[in-house]
């Protein structure tokens, strides 16, 4: 039974890590409506970020958000006032757009890099929690707890905050949204900007975790879409919910069966879920087609 | 035509002046080496750094008056995987005019640039791609200088039986082993060897499979947790290694050895993990140049003939192994007094030196496949932040085995 509760306690921090990187990834495609190939690099941008900070400032990883953040949030403006504004009217070229991004933004840090593969040190790195007979790295706890945090945070700030209210009338429709006064380009590039800028949390907090490589974005991108095709297009509570179900998943089967089976079960369960509830698990009928709505 | 006796000797002398041009001509030119490796891509450091090291061989034979009267040159194309390995090998011979070719980092390109050499009738000269088909293919271009894969397995096996059970006081039957591998061609390939020598040596283990890819790998370490083995070895990349390794880090698994094989002795490892963790850890791996002299004889001479060339200390003892390959080739081509491949091969098939001839500690026999059977990894150590060889007995050259059974 010890085995059992442990791999429910890997589950759920790896799930931790898909929900952190999927929220807002979800939230790029529930307001804007594209499908953000880069989100991975933005990740892989938020943890060379945190090493920058730890090498010229001394920064620990847990304090470099503080920079890093901000700095993503206006990469991520940027990128969609000069890449994909223009772009407005023709989402695959909004797709093949962040398809280019992501290559680019690879091959710079891999020339600026040359590949070497750096790590980042916290104090907290080597601290690992014991719960009666269970064994957990602290590092992977404040991923989790972050990531509850952020989608707690991010549906509150949706629903109650006046941008927010104004995110949620562009997603759910854009015209009318204008008709009421809503700088929709503005809102627009807000969101992006939010997403990126939860990407590069994410980095920061997954960089004690990982050796970085530039190529790693890759790793984080293709469950993170499951994450949210499972969780429902569009959704806050749908990305946190698929991210730890695809995290339980992957460890339950990772153990119990084999880790070189693990995506392959994941899919499965991901094709399943897609056939009995196309929406996904959280989302609306239709979302994937006319962005977020709400039932009412 | 009639053929009479002055247009039958102008035949002849136009026949003699036709054959005798190339080799005229031979004598003034380069021996064009052509070396195919990643100089892009997230393994272009190590591409970059063999080539390098097939430069220094290459300079130091044209210091001492070069090959066949000739000059060596070494000209790169850079190939990430393996479709840009076969257009690599059609730029060097077709635009370049290489007269062999050399690599490769990648088992994968090398598999395919191999193939397009043999089709333009060139030899292509492997010294640190490890898969063992490649080899057991048997082209007729094809020759390795270095260990494949299965000596590398062979070693991990040696570390495991001789090594940990002696320090453990066990016999090999009473040793329990795990072995994790990535599961590519490249850890399923040292896997199929391991499997091989410790069934026939009797050892009781376990196995574990993973992606090189996965964001998480606790399930893995609990696998092997639960298995309570003596010894955990595991074929990877630097990457999935790392995360293994924390992963068992955050679980408090202490096997009382690990093994990891052919990553694991860099910067990039200690800078993940950090010398204290790493104490003990026992590496497969190339023979490094600050190896014992009397194993890898000239090592030390290569590490000076780096520095004051680079600058920087080596990156990864690929380095070395790099180094000694392009020699032995050098050694080939001056013996077979060509190079065309038939010739090369066959000279090459030729040699029989012993073991600690080279700056690697490698002799050269090889065998029928052409693959050379004196080419062997050194078991080394992380001991206080630094890797030193401790098997076998003469690389170590006295420096002991230390934290096994970890502390």
């Amino acid at each position: 039974m010890t085995e059992f509760f442990n791999i429910i306690a890997v589950g759920l921090l790896l799930g931790g890590i898909y929900s952190l990187v999927a929220v807002g990834l979800n939230l790029i495609f529930g307001v804007v409506r594209i499908v953000n190939f880069a989100q991975g690099e933005f990740v892989m941008l938020g943890m060379y970020g945190t090493f920058a900070a730890q090498m010229a400032l001394g920064f620990d990883p847990y304090i470099a958000p503080v920079i890093v953040v901000p700095l993503l949030f206006a990469l991520g403006c940027a990128v969609y006032w000069l890449l994909l504004r223009p772009l407005q009217g023709e989402p695959m070229m909004q797709v093949f757009a962040t398809f280019g991004l992501l290559m680019a933004l690879e091959n710079v840090v891999l020339a600026v890099t040359r590949g070497v593969g750096y790590s980042v040190n916290s104090a907290l790195s080597q601290v690992s929690i014991k719960l009666g007979p269970l064994q957990i790295g602290l590092t992977r706890v404040i991923v989790l707890t972050a990531a509850t945090a952020v989608a707690i945070a991010l549906g509150w700030y949706l629903k109650t905050s006046l941008p927010g209210k104004a995110i949620r009338a562009i997603a759910q429709d854009r015209r009318a949204a204008r008709l009421m006064g809503i700088n929709v380009d503005r809102m627009y590039m807000i969101s992006f900007g939010i997403g990126t800028a939860l990407a590069g949390l994410a980095g920061c907090l997954l960089a004690p975790l990982y050796t970085m490589s530039p190529q790693i974005g890759a790793n984080f991108i293709m469950p993170a879409f499951a994450v949210v095709v499972l969780g429902g297009l569009g959704s806050v509570a749908g990305a946190y919910a698929g991210g730890i179900i695809v995290g339980l998943t992957e460890a339950l089967a990772g153990y119990y069966l084999d880790p070189a089976l693990k995506q392959a079960v994941l899919f499965m369960v991901f094709i399943i879920v897609l056939l009995v509830r196309p929406q996904g698990l959280f989302g609306i009928a239709g979302a994937e087609e006319v962005g977020l709505r709400e039932e009412h | 035509m009639k053929l009479t006796r002055r247009t039958f000797g102008g035949v002849v002398a136009g026949a003699v002046a036709t054959t005798s041009a190339p080799s005229a001509y031979a004598q003034g030119t380069t021996i064009k080496i052509g070396a195919v490796n990643p100089y892009s891509g997230p393994m272009a450091q190590y591409g970059d750094e063999l080539s390098l090291c097939f430069e220094l061989a290459t300079e130091q034979a044209n210091a001492a008056g070069g090959v066949l009267g000739r000059k060596l040159e070494i000209v790169r194309a850079s190939a990430t995987n393996a479709q840009e390995g076969i257009a690599a090998v059609e730029q060097l011979v077709g635009r370049d005019k290489v007269d062999v070719l050399i690599g490769t980092y990648v088992s994968a390109i090398s598999n395919a640039a191999s193939e397009a050499a043999l089709n333009n009738g060139k030899l292509y000269w492997e010294t640190n791609a490890l898969a063992r088909d490649l080899t057991d293919r048997g082209l007729p271009n094809y020759a390795r200088s270095g260990p494949s894969s299965n000596e590398f397995a062979a070693r991990s096996v040696e570390g495991a039986v001789k090594i940990v059970a002696a320090k453990l006081n066990k016999t090999a039957k009473d040793l329990k082993v795990w072995i994790e591998h990535e599961d590519s061609a490249y850890g399923t390939s040292v896997f199929k060897e391991q499997d091989r020598l410790f069934k026939e040596a009797g050892v009781t283990y376990g196995v574990g499979t993973h992606s090189a890819r996965a964001i998480d790998l606790t399930d893995s370490i609990l696998r092997a947790k639960n298995a309570a083995p003596d010894v955990w070895m595991s074929t990877g990349y630097v990457g999935d290694t790392n995360l293994l390794l924390r992963a068992a880090r955050d679980q408090g698994f202490k096997p009382p050895a690990i093994i990891l094989l052919g990553v694991g002795d860099t910067k990039e490892t200690l800078d993940a993990l950090g010398k204290e963790y790493l104490e003990g850890m026992l590496l497969i791996s190339y023979a490094r140049p600050d190896v014992n002299e009397a194993y890898s004889p000239g090592a030390a001479a290569f590490l000076k003939l780096y520095r004051d060339k680079f600058k920087r200390e080596p990156i990864a003892p690929q380095g070395m192994n790099a180094f000694v390959g392009a020699k032995i080739l050098i050694e080939a081509i001056a013996k077979a007094g060509g190079t065309e491949y038939e010739k090369v091969i066959k000279a090459a098939a030729s040699f029989d030196k012993p073991l600690g001839t080279y700056e690697a500690g490698y002799g050269i026999k090889f065998n029928e496949k052409m693959q050379n059977t004196r080419a062997f990894p050194v078991i080394a150590q992380w001991q206080n932040g630094q890797v030193k060889a401790v098997f076998p007995d003469a690389a170590a050259g006295g420096v002991a085995i230390v934290n096994i059974p970890r502390a």
